[in-house]
């Protein structure tokens, strides 16, 4: 390398605009340096492949698969090796930022317990068996059953992942595909269809004024934490707007807080209301944005009536009352413990009319784009998947099911019943690279290649502003030969089936380079070849693609909200919150998780049960106590942590641990308090009521020692972290 | 470095000091960290472990205070807000105190003088270096480090914190330590190295901007900046002038005592080069 030559120029000329030169095996090594040319370094193995410098990272652009966001990352190459993530700086959604969850994405790949080869069942347990049988018996399997009873259990899928198993279930007659996701916005996403005629309206955190979050944890286990965070720290620096989080627990978001106003779990929708009626009895809002039977149930949520069903005292809703009337735009955004009830879409409505009533949409809440490829758009997961799912587990309603990104057999509730119909289904296919529960309980178990080995395009449901098409490429060689790609698996499958459609394509890397070139006239790409499309493609990690921007049809319904109703038998509510980090779970294989503190309970390594200083006093419960945790459905017993940020009729279990297989950093290790949720639905998008089942609890004898950073929970005045007013940044920072 | 050597650098910056600085630094490599922007995530402590080959300790050896986390992110609750606290209210009103807290790189830093082999010692990068060989693993210096941020390898953790084939993750810029070492942030010292060795290579100086810490590269809302003080056109010298903190002080005495720029555990004259700005809260609602 010369002294004259800019290394970030080398290294563009030499890997990244190579970038396809990973799968372009047997290429020439560079002429410059032979021999024959008269250099007399003999370089021999100090180049051993094409691209890879001794000592020299390089940088490759793909597209994050933590989680649903999309985020654009940029992977560190060096002697072959994938060895640290970044964001990409170009990306809409992250824009060069990553969560914790990306940065661990090495782990899973590296995972020292991954799937090395497919398997089949052989009476107890899985033996590994070739690809051939493999492939042979899930031929005859699928060529068995009606296309009616064959099912597809996924995540979020969407780009060319979700157009192959489109494909597949075409050519095999597959009808249905259920998507899954424990951490989702469903409900939120059919209230805004119905409100405002677009599911994938864009929160604006960044030109809020105000927001009043009510229970969403929006920067930490959310659809798209990083682009939230990003807007949250616009937010705060610009005009220092106002975070006021309502919640029964307080969440990682709510830690960020300037009030922090505690709820009885569920109520939030009343809150919305009782604040509606404040705002519109002031004459501060215009009623006539709203229907006549809406502005007539508002009319009755009076905020003595919403005081007495939230728990929240009529002068503080006045207050948050004041604050919105006084600041706009704001914004209200309802969580998890909102969507997840029976009356979850009702509840979500009202803070929908309560957002329509400020004036926020339009300016807060914004239209998503018409994106043209629809094919390529997510198809969002939800619970309502799973319990139609498990349904028609129960039912005998399916011969084959095809599990990929899913690990239903941990996420579903113990009362639907469906882990123990599960064994009835004659052929179970998990496409899988870890060995979770759902794995355990399979027929045949494909090795998926891992996120950083494989190829696919993603496209996130919010990206900010500017639609992608995120370009997933191999970081790195597989480190197992007998695993493969989700998109070769399947187009090995779609090749047996209609050789004549795709029998052209040698791999999937050959196919999704043809249907991405195809795609180039909606893109915002200025190339003109192909070539030079997808080189650019692969360089940026993303295709941009052309896309207006919807137009909201505003409409409203009246709502129905239901009073609080105590219950003497079950008196606490269960909370069980999704966060960042272990998210749903998913990442409790991945010890760099494992070992990060929970951000509000510092907790590592466990699992533990939040409960107000008050509530544990009425049962006699100190720190450290084990508890059993009982509801209509089963029981987990866990250590309490007493904990102010609860409100006191709520209990709160955090996701993520209770794996029974799932490899050895999560087996073994907490509770999953999803077995103890009841089988209740949102009566209007059928979506698990994830946050309506109520819980007793029973102190044992026995105590454990929680295990977590930090030995004092106060400054004891030594001012590590100072605090100054709003009033004073104001002064002297003019925000 | 002998003994002598050690005595007249301290004695030589003790004396500059107090004339406004002695050391011909190169660089002084500084942090500004905006407390209001903290929302705790933990991607900044996350890409440390990425970074910097951070063993995993599990769960018995974390409870025994053993976790080599270089960067961690404190909590803390407001007196009242704490559960052993019968003071009302009942619930906390506002959320948490979040603090990102690394080695602070002081400038007169208290476990530099304290290392009887040193081990550990001040670069003219202004950074408080490790010499992995050197140490001996006395812990004098984490004993002396008032912010507890220097992590000693109590175990081989290379043994059991990467199995195969989780070990090919390891970054190959910087060692994996070994039992009996004491380590600790070190600003991303590889990212300074290849910064500074590709300006030299290009013939011009290290440019503010064109290399950062894992941490603050990670972190999502931009909380974490980092740069040269030196540079005076860095975005952290700027912070720290903007917000009045000066290198070099036990106290600031600032025209405005209203800017939110301060350092921790100052008053010990520890000098250190990480800069906090004070949390913001909204409390009138």
């Amino acid at each position: 390398m010369s002294g004259k030559l800019n290394r970030r120029e080398f290294l563009k000329a030499l890997g990244v605009s190579g970038a396809a030169g990973a799968t372009l095996a047997g290429c020439d090594l560079p002429s410059t340096i032979t021999l024959e040319e008269g250099k007399e370094e003999v370089v021999s193995y100090f180049m051993p492949e094409e691209y890879v410098v001794p000592g020299v990272g390089v940088w490759y652009a793909s597209t994050c698969t933590q989680c649903t966001a999309g985020c654009g990352i940029h992977g560190r190459v060096r002697e072959g090796r994938i060895l640290k993530v970044e964001g990409n700086p170009d990306a809409p959604v992250n824009a060069g930022k990553t969560c914790q969850m990306g940065q661990a994405g090495v782990q899973g790949h590296y995972n020292p317990d991954r799937i090395t080869s497919p398997m089949m069942r052989d009476g107890g347990g899985l033996v590994a068996i070739s690809w051939d049988k493999a492939e042979a018996m899930l031929t005859e399997k699928l060529a068995g059953a009606s296309g009616d009873r064959i099912a597809w259990v996924t995540g979020t899928v969407s780009g060319h992942q979700r157009v192959m198993i489109e494909n597949f279930m075409e050519a095999t007659g597959a009808k249905h595909h259920y998507v899954h996701e424990v951490v989702n916005n469903r409900v939120w996403e059919s209230v805004c269809q119905d409100m405002l005629g677009d599911a994938n309206a864009r929160l604006r955190i960044d030109k809020a004024d105000v927001v009043l979050s009510l229970g969403a944890d929006f920067m930490g286990a959310s659809s798209s934490p990083v682009l939230y965070a990003r807007q949250y720290a616009e937010f705060r620096r610009g005009k220092r707007g106002t975070l006021i989080q309502v919640e029964g627990k307080m969440t990682m978001t709510g830690g960020s807080a300037d009030l922090w106003v505690p709820i009885r779990p569920g109520t939030e929708g009343a809150l919305a209301l009782g604040l509606a009626n404040y705002l519109l009895r002031k004459g501060d809002v215009d009623g006539s944005v709203v229907s006549a039977e809406l502005r007539k149930r508002i009319d009755e949520f009076t905020v003595e009536r919403a005081a007495e069903i939230t728990g929240v005292s009529g002068d503080r809703i006045q207050r948050i009352g004041k604050v919105l009337r006084d600041r706009r735009p704001s914004l209200v955004i309802p969580g998890a413990a909102v969507q997840g009830q029976e009356f979850g879409y009702q509840a979500t409505a009202a803070i929908m009319a309560l957002n329509i009533l400020l004036g926020n949409v339009g300016k807060t809440i914004e239209p998503g784009f018409d994106v043209p490829l629809k094919q390529l758009q997510a198809k969002t997961g939800g619970t309502g998947d799973l319990v139609r799912f498990a349904e028609n587990v129960k039912n005998k309603q399916l011969d084959v099911v095809l599990f990929y990104g899913a690990n239903p057999v941990y996420t579903a509730p113990i009362a639907l019943g469906f882990r123990d119909f599960l064994g009835s289904v004659p052929f179970k296919v998990a496409l899988s690279t870890f060995p979770d529960e759902t794995v355990m309980q399979a027929d045949l178990v494909l090795p998926v290649a891992s996120a950083m080995e494989d190829w696919g395009t993603h496209m996130a449901v919010n990206s900010g502003e500017q639609p992608v098409l995120g370009v997933q490429q191999p970081l790195m060689e597989k480190l197992y030969a007998d695993t493969r790609g989700f998109g070769d698996i399947l187009l090995g499958m779609l090749k047996q089936k209609k050789p004549d459609t795709y029998g052209q394509y040698a791999d999937f890397y050959a196919y999704l380079s043809n249907a991405l070139v195809a795609m180039k006239d909606s893109s915002v790409s200025v190339q003109t070849t192909p070539k030079a499309f997808w080189e650019e493609a692969l360089q940026n990690g993303q295709v941009g693609v052309k896309a207006p921007v919807k137009k909201f049809a505003v409409k409203t319904f009246d709502v129905q909200i239901p009073d609080h109703q105590a219950d003497a038998e079950f008196p606490l509510a269960l909370m069980p919150t999704a966060r960042m980090g272990l998210f749903d779970g998913r990442h409790a294989n991945l010890p760099w998780l494992q070992e990060s503190p929970d951000q509000i309970a510092k907790v590592v390594w466990d699992s533990w049960a939040e409960l107000h200083p008050i509530t544990a006093a009425k049962y006699g419960i100190k720190e450290g106590d084990l508890i059993r945790i009982e509801s209509a459905n089963g029981a987990i017993t866990t250590t309490a942590y007493l904990f102010k940020g609860m409100h006191q009729e709520a209990i709160a279990v955090p996701l993520g641990q209770g794996h029974s297989d799932y490899g050895r950093y999560a087996r073994g290790r907490g509770v999953n308090p999803l077995t103890l949720l009841d089988a209740r639905v949102d009566a209007k998008t059928g979506e698990l009521a994830m946050y309506a089942t109520r819980v007793k609890i029973v102190r044992t004898d026995e105590t454990k020692d929680i295990v977590r950073l930090g030995a004092s929970d106060v400054q004891m005045g030594r001012g590590f972290v100072r605090t100054v007013s709003v009033d004073t940044l104001r002064r002297t920072e003019g925000a | 470095m002998s003994l002598q050597n050690i005595m007249e650098n301290w004695s030589n910056y003790r004396r500059g000091a107090e004339e406004g600085g002695h050391h011909k630094y190169e660089h002084r490599w500084g942090m500004a960290i905006n407390l209001d922007l903290c929302i705790g995530c933990n991607a900044c402590s996350t890409a440390c472990y990425a970074e910097n080959n951070l063993a995993v300790v599990g769960k018995s050896r974390f409870a025994k205070g053993q976790a080599m986390h270089w960067l961690r992110v404190e909590r803390y609750w407001d007196e009242s807000q704490n559960k052993s606290s019968s003071v009302t209210p009942d619930y906390p009103e506002e959320g948490a105190s979040f603090l990102p807290m690394m080695c602070q790189q002081c400038n007169s830093a208290t476990c530099e003088p304290v290392c009887p082999v040193a081990a550990t010692y001040h670069t003219p990068d202004g950074l408080n270096a490790q010499v992995y060989n050197r140490c001996i693993g006395s812990r004098y210096c984490s004993n002396n480090c008032p912010y507890r941020n220097r992590y000693f390898n109590f175990f081989s953790y290379y043994e059991s914190s990467w199995p195969e084939p989780l070990n090919l993750q390891l970054n190959p810029d910087l060692t994996v330590r070994d039992k009996g070492v004491m380590e600790k942030c070190t600003f991303c010292v590889q990212r300074i190295r290849a910064a500074k060795d590709k300006a030299k290579m290009a013939d011009r100086k290290v440019q503010d901007g064109e290399f950062t810490t894992a941490c603050a590269q990670a972190c999502p809302t931009g909380a974490i900046v980092f740069g040269d003080r030196l540079d005076e056109t860095s975005k952290v010298a700027k912070l720290w002038q903007q917000h009045e903190v000066k290198l070099g002080v036990y106290k600031q005495h600032k025209q405005n005592p209203e800017k939110r720029g301060y350092r921790i555990f100052e008053e010990l004259n520890v000098d250190p080069s990480v800069m906090y700005l004070e949390r913001v809260r909204d409390t009138g609602i």
